[in-house]
């Protein structure tokens, strides 16, 4: 009866195939002679074909056609398209600086002309430089704008 | 559920360089196993399947960072128990299943007990029966259940259950032999017989 006890704790996990091979052999051995063991054994070894036979549901109807819907919508972050409106706001700003360009005529960046303006104020040559820089870095940007329209106001003085 | 391992490879591969068809062709193989098992965590039917579309969605998106792609039925599992935890954290949905969803509660008659003789492949579950053990189901504590589902419901081995549930075999292999206890004495009147076969 102990060794019932004892074998019988271990069941389940054999039924699993959970357990080394030296405690299987003991299982193996036990339930050879037990007929209690034996039955309990097989207990559980119909529940693990029951639920095998249980199978999966399918996922309802028309579930693909939204996921695609969704895929269409929010493509992957690797190749994520812009929003319709960062692309418009992107054309505005080209427009924009188009505009200025022939409002006020091409940019004069050119170094002699930023050497006339420090000979004549130095103020200006700082705030040129700091134009430039700006330019460079952020070529359609504001600050652009505003620099073109100092380039045309020098070229003017 | 049995897959072939290299098709469901080169289908993700396919999927992850944006191959559409491809993606198609996983979701068609996975689809019922992620509903069932995602079912067999929160009680709506429509949050199961709202959390199926969301799934492949993540996977869709998130497909150009894996790695292995032999590894996607089980990343999959991953993105779908991650929700689900979400889901259930953010109060929408608890960690239950609803065993009507599968049979309907309508006082069925039940099957007879296996006969005398009968081995486990003679057996013929029916829907009553089904219904039987999604109730004995809902009993389990939810990791319990997790990994009677994949197991026993999509066919995955215990190093890939492990991997889905971030826990070493030999836990997934004693979450089962316990789960496998409980359920044969919920079970019992189906279960008990002859050791014959066995």
């Amino acid at each position: 009866m102990k060794a019932c006890e004892l074998i019988r704790g271990k069941l389940a996990e054999y039924a699993v195939g959970g357990l080394r091979r030296r405690a299987r052999a003991r299982v193996e051995a036990h339930v050879g002679e037990c007929e209690r063991c034996r039955a309990e054994l097989a207990a559980l070894k119909r529940t693990g074909a029951l639920l095998d036979e249980v199978g999966a549901d399918d996922a309802p109807a028309g579930t693909w056609e939204a996921v695609r819907q969704r895929m269409t919508e929010h493509p992957r972050a690797g190749v994520r398209a812009r929003p319709r409106w960062a692309w418009a706001m992107g054309g505005v700003a080209l427009v924009l600086v188009a505009l200025a360009v022939l409002l006020i005529g091409p940019p004069r960046v050119e170094e002699p002309v930023l050497v006339a303006a420090a000979e004549a104020d130095e103020e200006m040559q700082a705030t040129m430089d700091g134009h430039l820089s700006a330019v460079w870095a952020a070529p359609l940007s504001d600050v652009a704008g505003v620099g073109l329209r100092m380039a045309a106001l020098e070229n003017d003085g | 559920m049995s897959e072939d391992r290299d098709e469901v490879r080169e289908l993700a591969a396919r999927a992850r360089a944006g191959e559409v068809g491809a993606f198609e062709a996983l979701y068609q193989m996975h689809q019922a196993g992620i509903y069932t098992f995602i079912r067999s965590q929160v009680r709506e039917a429509e949050l199961a399947a709202d959390l199926t579309q969301d799934t492949f969605v993540r996977a869709w998106e998130s497909l150009p960072r894996l790695r292995k792609v032999g590894a996607f039925r089980g990343w999959l599992y991953q993105i779908a128990r991650n929700l689900v935890r979400d889901e259930v954290k953010s109060g929408r949905a608890r960690l239950e299943m609803l065993a009507s969803a599968v049979v309907s509660e309508q006082g069925a008659e039940l099957p007879e007990p296996a006969a005398e003789g009968e081995r486990p492949e003679d057996l013929v579950v029916s829907e009553e029966v089904k219904g039987e053990i999604w109730r004995a189901l809902e009993s389990l504590p939810a990791e319990q259940r997790e990994a009677v589902v994949m197991h026993h419901m999509e066919g995955m081995g215990m190093k890939e259950i492990a991997e889905v549930m971030r826990v070493r075999p030999g836990t997934v292999m004693s979450r089962l032999a316990r789960a496998r206890e409980a359920l044969r004495k919920r079970l019992s009147e189906y279960v008990e017989g002859s050791d014959e076969g066995m």
